[in-house]
Order: structure tokens, then C-alpha cells, then sequence
């Protein structure tokens, strides 16, 4: 055990807080529609262009190639830094990128990775479908192949930012007849094919907040290319994907939410006084709070060693599930310690739009009660359920 | 950075682990519920080991390691229920050796001596009233505050009154702490924070304690069956069972990150420490009481070992101050780094 950083590793901090504390965009990051993909595109740009773009990707696709420690640094780093997040950016540069750079071919590489990287292209997912969540395999949207191309016809939903993106990773079933995992297929997606249609859904945050959309695919025509690894293998290719979605660029919310804390025990301290936080409940909550959230991080620095001796990658789902839920307690007692203004909800402030953003920590990229099976079959070893 | 054990130290676990398997095992206490228990027998054999003086420095009679391998050690203590007399004498002996008595040093870092724990009664006594742990054959007892640790001989203590332990293999008195006590050794805060190291060790103890009852838990979900399958396979049982791992995770985590605090001497240690124990302490409960309920009409029974981590979990929270005391105590602390 050791908490040290090596003189090098130090110095690479020292670095990326240079470059951070002078690049980092001042201007408040919009909520939503067009500003919001420029906004996005613009920071990931501006990341290219210093040469600090795609932390973990290999360098000979334009990264980084930073080992773990680095990695964690510099989104140690980036949330000290108040950096945006560019969610828009997201699916590109953690699961559509990182796909391709794993089972991609050359053609693929060189199409599609460095406009991600350069803040060109915004991706999004294509994976759930009404009738398939958290049984993700049971999905029906089909392709058939003809000629060189596939035929898409079927509907995905919960697409984030769907109708902002350029690019689709886009999960299809090419053959009904095989056991639901063995028939799927990975496809690089066009948003402007023809035959897509797109249905927003606003989300309980505001009214007029779109965040996702419905995707209707009717005879939409993708070049057999396009798809990632082989035909039918798609099941393995996601899964790798979401082995990414769970790598290390949720570090920087860890410190955010920690932040986040402070300055909810500064603001209760100011609105209600030391007595507020010494004695009421709420001081119970906060405690609590800050404490959670030293461990959260501690969770995360054992996440990072346990990857760096390849031990029980299946263990990172105790991080995640705990963390989901320390999010949304933040973000109820900020909500409560704001006391009645949280009846109100202005535009230009950001406590009750990210109370009511973290109820979605425990659905995204798998509810908190899937990961809960992942942690009692996979690391616990109990019978399946399923 | 790496939290996971080095080689080095995962070879002191498993020392102490197998030893622990082979002289301490959690049977034990069913057998000695109504007498208190016998692991006093233990000390001399740990104090050869050299598991009394882990933390210590070599030229203070000790094996000159860290606080890190002092908190993988009393993860393990946790985990089989050890008497917590055991902090009295790792504790006791860095107190006598910061204070310069050599001999009451060695003494304790034999094993050879009896060791209590003096605890406030809080606000449920006077200033000067404590329970007093494991004492009634006790050379010395350990009382330690945020400001000095010290170490009392029992007759600085004054109306000393046995009472019924609700940890029933426990023994547990009542005493006031007399005018005139003097205690054999002393060391204040700023010559050394024992302090914050009690509270971290205290920390590790509650993990043990949480992962003793997770592990029972999920031994019970895989063998136990009930319509036709092992319980374990119900999402019911198998979301519990998740539960209690991510609490030990937590817990385990903060615990390993604040023992290296404690070593490099950060200003932050105060606030890792009890961020540990409230962590810890919060894990051990709740995953000692999610045991019972796991284990149904039979984990409210005598004959399961169950109950004895759910007691043990109440005594870690209790001893230097309650999670309501040390939620109070972090709000006090400057952000740390």
C-alpha cells in the first residue's frame, strides 16, 4: 500500500494544472440544443489542439496512451480545474472510439477515430429498445443483409443527445434464428441516413429539456463496412464497450461530488449559521456525506491499483453502485438545504436541475439492481437468477 | 499510488489470518458466552509473532513497520471478534514507549501483561464515569482522549461495579475516574497522535467486523434452501448480500487510504481517521443486522454466531465516540486535500 505519486507522475500534475488553469472554459456550459454541441465540441477541440485529447487511447491513434495513474491524475486534475463536461463527447471518446480501436479495421480507424478525438463528430447509443433494457440481448431491431449493405428497421430509445449526434454505435439483430446473444452485430451508424426518424423525449428536469430520443429506423441502408468485428459477434464487441463505459472517466465526478459537499456545508453554514450544521439533522447528513465521499475516493484509487495488477475487474462494480448512490444523497440534501427555493426553478440555476439529473445515477448504463446481480454472482459467486 | 497490499504485507496477512483460523476461530465465543472469553491466552504467542509492536519503530522495541500493516492486522482482529483488550496493548505499548518506561514497554510487547479499556460513558455519565473493558485482572488501563493517551493502573479508578454486557463475552464495569489518578505513562496529542491512530484502527476492526458477517451471510445464501434452491438465488437475498460488499468495500477502502495518511503525517489525518470509523462503524451494523435477517429464525437464536457480530459492531461504533459523535467531529474539520 502506498499513496505516493513518483517526481514524474507529480510533474505531469503539475503540468495538466498548468494547461488546465489556463485553457478551461470560463463560460457556463448550456443545458441543452445546439449551444450545447458547440459548446461541447469547442472544449474537446481546444483539448485536441493542446495535445491533452484522449487520455486513454493509444497514442497511435492520436491519445495519449496514458497509464492508469495518469489517467486518474489528470481527472484529479480536470475536476480541481472546474472543467466542463463535455457529456456530449462521451459515447465517442469512451465506447464508440475505444470500440473501434479494439476491433475496428484499418478503414474504420482512419475514418472515424480522429474526428472524435478532434471535437468533430458527436456519437451517441444505440443499444436499448422499448422491449429491452436491462435484457439488453433481447433486442429486436433487425438488419438484413443485402448485398453489401444491411437494412435497418426497428426502434432504439433513451438515446442521450440522439438528435445532436452525428454518429450511431448501433446494436442490430442479423440473425433470429441463433440463441439471443450469438445474433447481434455492432454497426457504425450515419445519423443522416435516410429512414431515420427521430422522436424527442423531454426528461422531468424542465419542461422542453430534451435529453434523449427514440429512434425509428424504417429500411434505413448502412454499407455492410460499417460493421465492427464480425457479423454476429456484436454481443462481445458491446460488452467490451461497456468494460470502458465503467474505466476511469467517472474519476472527475468522484471529485466534483466531493466538492460538491463543501460547498453545501459552506452554504448551509451561511444560510442557517454554525448551529445548523453542528446540531440539525441535516449536520447528521452532511457528516455523513463527507465521509462517503472520502471513501468514494478511496474506492476509486482501489479500483485504479486493482486494473494495474489485473486483479477481479468484476470488483469495480462495488465502486459503481456505491457511487450512484452517494450522488443522488448529495444532490437530495442540497436540494433540501436550499430549503423552499427548490420550489422554484430558475434557468440559471443549477441545484434543483442536477437534483432531479442524479435520479437518473441508478438507471443509466445499468440500474443499481442489475449491478447488484453482477456483485452477488460475479464477485460473491451466488447462483444465477436468470 | 497502489492500495492493494504489497507482497510483503498480503504475507503478514496470511500469518495472521492462519493463526487467527487455527486459535481464534468465532466458535469459540458460543463456548464461553456465559464466562467472558479466553483470548488473553492469545497475547503471549501474538507478542512473539510480533504482531503486538507492528507500528512500532525498531529502536522503540518494535518491528519498525507502518500503520498500514497495523490496519491489515486489525482488520483481521475484527473479522474473528478478538477481545478489543487488543488495542489496549498495541496501543498501550506505542504510549509507553513515546513516554520513555522502557520496561512497562517491553512488558506490554510481550503479551505477558493484562490490558483494559477505559471508555466514557458519554452522556449517559458524569465527566469522569467509564466502562471499563476486559479490566478486572487488568496491570493497566487504556484511556485515551483527543488531547493525550494514557495508560491508569486500576486503582486510579474508584467504585468499580460489574455489570451484565449486552457483548456478554465481554467484561464490563462501571468506574469513575478518581482525583488522584496518575497514570503510569502519558503522551500528549502533539508528541504523538494516538488518538486519530485509535480511530483508524478502530476503523479496520469494524471492517473486519462487517466482512465477518458478510462472509456468514453469503455461506448461509449458498447452502440454506428454501423452494427448492439455495436463497441466495433470490434477488431478494442476493441484493442484501450485494449490499453488505459494497459497505466492505467502502469501509475497507477508506480504511487502507487513512492508515497511509496517518504515515505521512498529513494535517488531514484527523479527518480520515474518523471519516474511517464512520464509515466502518456504519458497515459493521448494518451489515452485522442484515446477517440476522439473512439467516431468518436462526440468526435470532443464541446458536448462531451471528449475533456476536452485531454486539462486537455496537462496541466498535461505541468505544472513542458514537457515529453521532464523530458525524459531529468531521463537520469541525478543514477540507481536506
Amino acid at each position: 500500500m502506498d499513496l505516493k505519486f513518483s517526481v514524474e507522475d507529480q510533474q505531469f500534475r503539475e503540468e495538466a494544472r498548468d494547461w488546465l488553469n489556463a485553457n478551461v472554459f470560463k463560460e457556463r456550459r448550456p443545458h441543452g440544443g445546439e449551444a450545447m454541441r458547440q459548446y461541447d465540441l469547442a472544449w474537446q477541440r481546444c483539448q485536441y489542439e493542446g495535445g491533452w485529447a484522449g487520455v486513454s487511447w493509444p497514442k497511435e491513434y492520436g491519445g495519449m496512451g496514458l497509464g492508469l495513474t495518469r489517467q486518474l491524475i489528470w481527472y484529479e486534475e480536470y475536476a480541481r480545474a472546474n472543467a466542463p463536461d463535455n457529456h456530449l463527447c462521451f459515447v465517442g471518446l469512451n465506447h464508440g472510439g475505444p470500440t473501434i480501436i479494439a476491433h475496428g479495421s484499418e478503414q474504420q480507424k482512419k475514418e472515424h477515430l480522429r474526428p472524435i478525438l478532434a471535437g468533430d463528430k458527436i456519437w451517441c447509443q444505440g443499444f436499448s429498445e422499448p422491449n429491452a433494457g436491462s435484457d439488453l440481448a433481447a433486442l429486436k431491431t433487425r438488419a438484413v443483409i443485402e448485398g453489401d449493405e444491411l437494412v435497418v428497421t426497428g426502434s432504439k430509445i433513451w438515446t442521450s443527445h440522439g438528435h445532436l449526434s452525428d454518429m450511431q454505435e448501433l446494436l442490430v439483430r442479423t440473425d433470429p434464428d441463433a440463441p439471443k446473444h450469438k445474433g447481434i452485430s455492432w454497426v457504425i451508424f450515419d445519423m443522416k441516413t435516410p429512414g431515420l426518424e427521430l422522436r424527442p423525449i423531454e426528461i422531468m428536469t424542465a419542461p422542453n429539456h430534451t435529453h434523449f430520443v427514440q429512434c425509428f429506423y424504417d429500411e434505413a441502408r448502412v454499407p455492410l463496412k460499417n460493421v465492427v468485428g464480425k457479423v454476429n459477434d456484436g454481443w462481445s464487441v458491446a460488452m467490451s464497450t461497456l468494460g470502458f463505459e465503467r474505466g476511469t472517466a467517472q474519476i472527475k465526478d468522484q471529485i466534483r461530488y466531493a466538492f460538491l459537499v463543501e460547498e453545501m456545508i459552506e452554504r448551509a453554514r451561511e444560510r442557517y449559521g454554525d448551529a445548523f450544521v453542528k446540531n440539525d439533522e441535516f449536520g447528521a447528513r452532511l457528516a455523513q456525506l463527507r465521509a462517503d465521499m472520502a471513501a468514494a475516493r478511496a474506492m476509486t484509487y482501489m479500483v485504479v491499483s486493482r486494473a494495474q495488477h489485473n486483479v477481479s475487474p468484476a470488483m469495480a462494480s462495488l465502486m459503481r453502485a456505491m457511487v450512484g448512490e452517494v450522488q443522488q444523497r448529495v444532490r437530495r440534501l442540497a436540494f433540501d438545504i436550499i430549503g423552499a427555493d427548490g420550489l422554484e426553478n430558475p434557468e440559471d440555476d443549477d441545484w434543483v436541475y442536477f437534483y432531479l439529473r442524479t435520479y437518473s445515477t441508478t438507471i443509466a448504463a445499468g440500474t443499481s439492481q442489475i449491478q447488484r446481480n453482477i456483485i452477488g454472482e460475479r464477485v460473491l459467486g451466488l447462483p444465477r437468477s436468470r | 499510488m497502489d492500495l492493494l497490499p504489497s507482497a510483503e504485507q498480503q504475507q503478514i496477512i496470511d500469518t495472521i489470518k492462519d493463526f487467527l483460523v487455527n486459535e481464534a476461530s468465532v466458535d469459540r465465543l458460543r463456548e464461553f458466552s456465559a464466562i467472558g472469553n479466553p483470548d488473553f491466552e492469545l497475547w503471549p504467542q501474538l507478542g512473539e509473532l510480533g504482531f503486538l509492536g507492528l507500528g512500532l519503530p525498531e529502536d522503540k522495541g518494535g518491528v519498525g513497520l507502518s500503520a498500514g500493516e497495523e490496519m491489515l492486522v486489525f482488520q483481521q482482529f475484527g473479522y474473528h471478534l478478538l477481545s478489543p483488550a487488543i488495542f489496549g496493548i498495541v496501543l498501550g505499548a506505542r504510549i509507553a514507549a513515546s513516554a520513555g518506561e522502557v520496561e512497562l514497554r517491553d512488558e506490554l510487547l510481550s503479551g505477558t501483561m493484562r490490558v483494559g479499556l477505559a471508555n466514557s460513558r458519554g452522556l449517559a455519565g458524569g465527566p469522569r464515569d467509564y466502562h471499563l473493558f476486559e479490566a478486572d485482572e487488568a496491570d493497566v488501563i487504556l484511556l485515551i482522549e483527543e488531547s493525550n493517551a494514557a495508560l491508569y493502573p486500576r486503582d486510579a479508578f474508584e467504585q468499580i461495579a460489574r455489570v451484565n454486557a449486552t457483548d456478554a463475552v465481554l467484561v464490563l464495569e462501571r468506574a469513575t475516574l478518581s482525583n488522584a489518578a496518575r497514570p503510569r505513562a502519558e503522551v500528549p496529542v502533539k508528541v504523538d497522535n494516538v488518538h486519530a491512530r485509535a480511530l483508524m484502527l478502530m476503523g479496520a476492526y469494524a471492517v473486519g467486523i462487517g466482512e465477518g458477517a458478510r462472509d456468514l451471510a453469503i455461506e448461509y445464501a449458498k447452502v440454506r434452501e428454501q423452494f427448492g434452491k439455495p436463497i441466495g438465488f433470490f434477488q431478494a437475498i442476493k441484493h442484501m448480500c450485494a449490499d453488505m460488499a459494497i459497505r466492505s468495500e467502502a469501509a475497507l477502502c477508506q480504511a487502507s487510504f487513512a492508515s497511509l495518511v496517518i504515515d505521512e503525517g498529513s494535517p488531514d489525518t484527523n479527518f480520515h481517521a474518523v471519516a474511517s470509523k464512520i464509515v466502518a462503524c456504519e458497515t459493521a451494523i448494518k451489515n452485522a443486522a442484515d446477517c440476522v435477517q439473512v439467516h431468518g429464525a436462526f440468526g435470532f437464536t443464541a446458536e448462531a454466531n451471528v449475533h456476536h457480530y452485531l454486539k462486537r459492531a455496537h462496541v466498535a461504533d461505541l468505544i472513542w465516540g458514537s457515529l453521532r459523535e464523530q458525524r459531529e467531529r468531521i463537520l469541525t474539520f478543514p477540507t481536506p486535500a
